[in-house]
């Protein structure tokens, strides 16, 4: 089964967010970009990926000025395949990973109903848990 | 260490979003909330219960949960830090399966906390098996 591993929050200030859930809840940083798309930083629990971004371009149509939860990623076995299932629900694909050397987030963005938008990747999340199989796999 | 273990999306149609992430994804349906504060499904990717949720009030519709060893201790740390109490689950009361005690963090983000785990999330790792790894 795929797994939910990425949470995104928008925020105005992603260093002073970060630092309250790295203080409150004791995830750890694991990685801070200043990209193309968005400023922030990539908190950690482990498991889950919660990044704390200021987005450069309004990709969720509720303005500049929108703070919250702004999308999630789904790590799944083959992004090909599963990009081609989520179409054939009725997704519908924003953008792909434009520097295909960079793993570790989003390798393809899509809208599901509501226009809601997630992220799909194959490779995990940096700092979050794989697949179960790939566990599996990796201790046999 | 707490654990992210909810998220809460709202939609104006749960179910035919729920539809989607199921066939989509295969995400398991694990409840139908329905309450005071919203009705919905709740699904599962055995990790995470993924709640797509109508929103009776605006509570902002924007949250995230963490699972946590003991909330009273860590709802003091988190008003320690800045965080603003919104509201408590049952009038104090506990409700396995949903959030115990609802805050507000920076920039009026809000998220819930809660020991006991919601519907179809993992539990938290075992200490004595985390201290040890």
């Amino acid at each position: 089964m795929a797994k939910l591993r990425h949470i995104a929050i928008a925020a105005k200030d992603p260093d002073a967010m970060a630092d309250f859930y790295v203080k409150a809840f004791d995830f750890k940083i694991v990685r801070s970009n200043d990209g193309p798309l968005a400023y922030g930083h990539h908190l950690s629990d482990g498991t889950i990926d919660l990044a704390i971004l200021r987005f450069k371009t309004d990709q969720i149509g509720r303005g500049m000025d929108y703070t919250g939860l702004h999308h999630f990623g789904i790590l799944v076995e083959d992004v090909d395949d599963a990009a081609k299932v989520a179409e054939a629900c009725g997704g519908k694909h924003y953008m792909d990973q434009a520097d295909p050397a960079r793993t570790g987030g989003f390798e393809v963005k899509m809208y599901g109903p509501e226009g809601v938008l997630f992220d799909i990747a194959e490779h995990p999340w940096t700092g979050t848990e794989p697949l179960p199989a790939k566990v599996k796999e990796a201790a046999e | 260490m707490p654990k992210l273990r909810h998220i809460a999306i709202a939609a104006e149609d749960p179910e035919a979003m729920a539809e989607f992430y199921k066939k989509a994804f295969d995400f398991v349906e694990v409840g139908r909330p329905n309450g005071v504060l919203a009705d919905g499904v709740f699904l599962s990717d055995g990790t995470l219960n993924i709640a797509l949720l109508k929103f009776k009030t605006d509570q902002l519709g924007k949250g995230m949960d963490f699972r946590v060893e003991d909330v009273d201790e860590f709802s003091k740390k988190l008003e320690s830090l800045g965080a603003e109490h919104y509201i408590d689950q049952g009038q104090g009361g506990h409700q396995a399966g949903y959030f115990e005690k609802k805050f507000f963090g920076p920039e009026r983000v809000l998220f819930d906390i809660a020991e006991h785990g919601w519907a179809g999330a993992e539990a938290l790792p075992d200490p004595v098996k985390q201290a040890a790894e």
